[in-house]
């Protein structure tokens, strides 16, 4: 049995211009120690994927459907107090903005040692201690006189180390990263990845890492998931997938990256992909990429929903013209 | 291979581009902003009813003197102290006087009194803000501190004396009295606003071109406080209001026999024991008009702040 | 911590100088003459004497400095009116029965505005939220002085016997209950309304999303991040309320028949005993300044974040 199985999840969010589908039908494996990442445009319903997991999704959204088993324990039926225990000691998660998910009015130490008081039943005198371990983990220096600063006081980069830090507390089996380095600057997303790749050595963790940018992933995940308007449609070993894509979209994706080296590098313009994601709540009766995928043509791509199959042992796509099926020229226009 | 697989797509979606791009993603309707803003008023509930029943109120005023024979100043006083009837929808006072349409005209006065010393306040407080949050710098601390000394100033003693000074109680000595007393929170909010525009790129590109100091403040800055502003009348309004009431009840109000709600209600006081209609409807007429005032002014803060208050 | 209170305090010296020159000039512009209070003029040898007793013969800036070191040494001179009273006794006298009644009303209004504004805040939207709001909004509508009539009218004529809550004069603490009601009720509203504001913007913030996903019990997250970030609005409010609190006293005062400070404000202008009535004002305005500085100061404590920064 996996760490994590995830089955059908559909997470609906009701609003007065309609239901909105943000995820809808979405389904992976989390082994322990593994490494998933989610990619995918803003809006495509990777954050509130992991949202659902953790029972964190605000109304008025809400697990309509799926199960979300952890450890054997489905994380959408629990309640309340079962909920809030996992939370934080079983799996540990960190957001995008470390400039906003610190409480400005409390101490990086407060915020520390709450976890580990709540879920380990430290006193005060072992939590503090404990805790300056952990920000000497996360390489925050001068650990121990800065327990005592406010979250003001620490740099955008340090922030983010100290919600690792934060996550990472009570040694959770799982880990979940929601765009960690999205808001951090270049060469600080380097420090921050490398810190993911020491920890989870070091403890075993399993880790789900959002982003929307593949350098992030490309070089760390085992798995990678690609998500379009609220469903998977495209899911493989990394390797693989940066190797031989097979959906459209993942092809573009890969295809706007800007290169700066190497055969193929290209002269002109960024490439970008023409339109936009489609509307959740509405969407398209067939394919939802469709109206912007170069192959999609007089056929029935717009009619008819492509399924999930696995056109490779370990590797899904849901399109009706993944690369390896192409024939030599694309039908569209 | 991912490099061939780059080079091959890229030629498909340079040939598709141009076809997809028009059929994909929903069209953006361009909705000019006051039409935007009044979409989102009109959806909070309450503002609407506020709005209504401002309206009624206003209406109220207005009207009914011109459409009712009584004469709010015939003394007579075999007709005093009738309760509220359906000839006299307010009853009548010690003298007789029908309250229906002194309620009218007490509205006309006290409402054109809240307008007059709001509209004031916003001149004042308006100008000494934005020229204080422009200046910046010494001037800027200056006039700051100035004003921290005022809001040092007990509101109602500082009225008070303001009409002392006066000597007499009419419109306009109360208007100023009353915006006196009042101006300093709107300059400082405003104030605060133009401090945070002033940092807009839009404002150094307009530094950048060489445009002169007043045409920043007059054309760049202050029209994007209009929102603001118009929040604050409403939120200024039922505090002048309320400040006139009290002066009026203290026995500080407008000379009779014009009379305001406040005056009213202290006519009222002396007989509330027997006939408590005299108070009780005037000052419902006084928190009608800041209840309605206030939603109102929630409902503009909802409709001009531009950020979605459902978060996905 | 302590440099960013001795900086607050220091502040307030020239802001007291200026208020205290504010309303002297104020003061000098209305016109008449306090001591003619019959038709007749007051001789001239009179009035000579009386000028040099009340430093009235010297140039403005010396009766300001005069006036000032009293201000200073607690002394704010002679009653006008009452020859063989000071203002300082007058004050002595009054002040009391205002501050109780004040500290009562905020008091009120922090235990019941506050509970109020939470509870609407955690249950929104919900019949819990919709009554607290109605409530404290059919309260903050109402003026004080319809409000302190009614309860009068209620307590003191509808159930004269039943009722243990007499209505004139400033007896035992029974005496307390109408007045500190009529007085804090608004102050309660606005409380509430503030506090229901903030906790609801509170919610929405994304460390509180962080604290839900350390898995912390509902109850820590609430009790201390949401409602430690959420009164720091309130504690901003409470200073403007203290300039409500004054006005509305001046009325309840008056009203319930307490002998009060704001109540004889009101019989100082309307006698013309400038002095008491200066003196008064600028006793108000001392509180207020107070006031506003403790409560900078406990906004200091309660925003880390504000400490650091230059005012």
């Amino acid at each position: 049995m996996a760490l994590l199985e995830v089955r059908d999840l559909h997470t609906y969010f009701r609003t007065r211009a309609g239901e909105v589908r943000a995820v809808d039908g979405v389904s992976f494996d989390v082994e322990a120690g593994e490494m998933l990442g989610i990619v995918g445009e803003s809006g495509c319903g990777k954050s509130v994927t992991v949202l659902s997991l953790m029972g964190l999704v605000q109304p008025p959204g809400r697990v309509v459907e799926g199960s979300a088993l952890f450890q054997g324990r489905d994380l959408t039926k629990l309640q309340g107090r079962e909920l809030e225990d996992i939370r934080g000691r079983d799996i540990g998660m960190i957001f995008q903005d470390p400039m906003t998910s610190l409480n400005p009015t409390l101490t990086i130490g407060t915020q520390i040692t709450e976890t580990l008081r709540r879920h380990l039943d430290m006193d005060k005198k072992q939590a503090r201690k404990r805790a300056v371990e952990l920000l000497d983990e996360v390489h925050i220096p001068n650990a121990a006189q800065r327990l005592d600063d406010y979250p003001h006081r620490y740099s955008g980069g340090m922030r983010q180390r100290v919600m690792i830090a934060i996550a990472m507390a009570c040694n959770p089996k799982l880990l979940i990263a929601d765009e960690p380095t999205t808001a951090l600057d270049v060469t600080v997303q380097a420090g921050v990845l490398d810190l993911f790749h020491e920890l989870r050595a070091q403890h075993d963790m399993a880790v789900i890492i959002i982003t929307h940018d593949m350098g992030v992933v490309a070089e760390t995940a085992n798995n990678i998931i690609v998500m379009y308007a609220g469903q998977i449609v495209e899911q493989a070993a990394a390797l693989d997938l940066f190797d031989r894509p097979e959906h459209p979209y993942t092809e573009a994706l890969l295809a706007a990256l800007p290169q700066l080296e190497g055969e193929g590098i290209r002269e002109g313009r960024l490439l970008s992909i023409p339109g936009r994601p489609p509307d959740l709540i509405d969407p398209p009766p067939g394919c939802r990429f469709a109206p912007r995928c170069a192959y999609a043509g007089h056929d029935d791509c717009a009619a008819v929903p492509p399924d999930l199959r696995e056109i490779r042992p370990d590797h899904w796509v849901r399109s009706q013209h993944p690369a390896s099926e192409r024939a030599a020229e694309p039908v569209g226009v | 291979m991912l490099t061939d697989r780059r080079s091959e797509f890229e030629a498909t979606l340079t040939r598709t581009a141009e076809a997809r791009s028009q059929e994909a993603g929903a069209a953006i309707a361009r909705a000019s902003l006051l039409k935007d803003a009044l979409h989102r008023f009109s959806r909070n509930r309450a503002a609407v009813v506020a709005a209504f029943a401002f309206l009624v109120m206003v209406a109220f005023v207005t009207f009914v003197p011109i459409f009712r024979d009584a004469d709010p100043n015939a003394v007579d006083f075999s007709k005093a102290f009738l309760s509220p009837s359906l000839d006299y929808p307010f009853g009548t006072d010690e003298f007789g006087r029908d309250l229906f349409v002194r309620t009218a005209l007490g509205g006309r006065i006290s409402i054109a009194i809240g307008f007059a010393a709001t509209f004031a306040i916003m001149l004042v407080g308006v100008v000494y803000g934005a020229l204080s949050g422009f200046a910046g710098g010494r001037v800027d601390n200056g006039m700051m501190r100035f004003l921290d000394a005022l809001y040092g100033l007990p509101y109602l003693p500082f009225a008070i004396i303001t009409l002392a000074i006066f000597g007499r109680v009419n419109f306009w000595t109360m208007v100023v009295a009353l915006t006196v007393a009042s101006w300093f929170t709107t300059a400082r909010v405003m104030r605060g606003q133009i401090i945070t525009l002033k940092e807009n790129d839009y404002v150094r590109a307009a530094n950048a071109l060489g445009a002169r100091w007043y045409r920043i403040l007059f054309r760049h800055l202050l029209p994007n406080t209009l929102g603001v502003i118009l929040i604050f009348v409403f939120l200024e309004l039922p505090g002048v209001v309320l400040g006139e009431a009290f002066l009026s009840f203290l026995g500080m109000g407008i000379e009779p026999p014009k009379a305001s709600w406040g005056s009213l209600a202290q006519d009222g006081y002396t007989a509330y024991q027997a006939h408590p209609y005299i108070i009780v409807i005037p000052s419902l007429c006084i928190g009608w008009l800041i209840l309605s005032a206030f939603f109102i002014a929630d409902g503009l803060r909802d409709a001009l702040d531009p950020r979605t208050r459902e978060k996905f | 911590m302590l440099k960013f209170i001795v900086r607050r305090i220091v502040w307030t010296i020239p802001v007291i100088l200026l208020v205290i020159l504010m309303t002297f000039f104020m003061m000098r512009l209305i016109k008449g003459n306090p001591f003619q209070v019959t038709e007749r003029p007051v001789p001239a040898a009179i009035q000579a004497n009386l000028d040099r007793k009340f430093h009235l013969d010297q140039p403005w800036y010396m009766q300001y400095l005069y006036y000032v070191r009293g201000v200073f040494t607690a002394d704010l001179g002679p009653s006008l009116l009452q020859r063989d009273r000071d203002v300082n006794d007058i004050v002595k006298e009054h002040f009391p029965v205002s501050m109780k009644l004040g500290g009562l009303a905020m008091l009120f209004a922090i235990v019941v505005g506050i509970p109020l504004g939470v509870i609407a805040a955690l249950k929104q939207n919900t019949a819990w939220d919709y009554a607290a709001m109605a409530v404290v909004n059919a309260g903050y509508a109402l003026p004080n002085f319809l409000i302190a009539t009614l309860l009068i009218y209620f307590f003191a004529v509808k159930w004269r016997e039943e009722t243990p809550f007499p209505t004139n004069g400033w007896t035992g603490p029974s005496s307390w209950v109408l007045p500190v009601i009529a007085l804090g009720h608004a102050p309660m509203t606005v409380l509430a309304r503030i506090v229901r504001g903030s906790m609801l913007e509170t919610l929405q913030q994304d460390y509180i999303r962080t604290a839900k996903a350390k898995g912390l019990r509902w109850r820590r997250v609430v009790g201390l991040h949401v409602l430690r970030n959420s009164l720091i609005p309130a504690v901003t409010a409470a200073a403007p309320l203290l300039g409500y609190l004054i006005a509305g006293s001046f009325i309840v005062e008056t009203i319930f028949g307490l002998p009060g400070i704001g109540r004889y404000f009101i019989i100082s202008v309307a006698s013309r005993d400038y002095s008491v009535t200066m003196g008064i004002t600028v006793l108000l305005s001392m509180i207020i300044i107070v006031a506003n500085l403790v409560v900078d100061i406990l906004y200091g404590f309660l925003d880390p974040r504000t400490r650091d920064v230059r005012t």
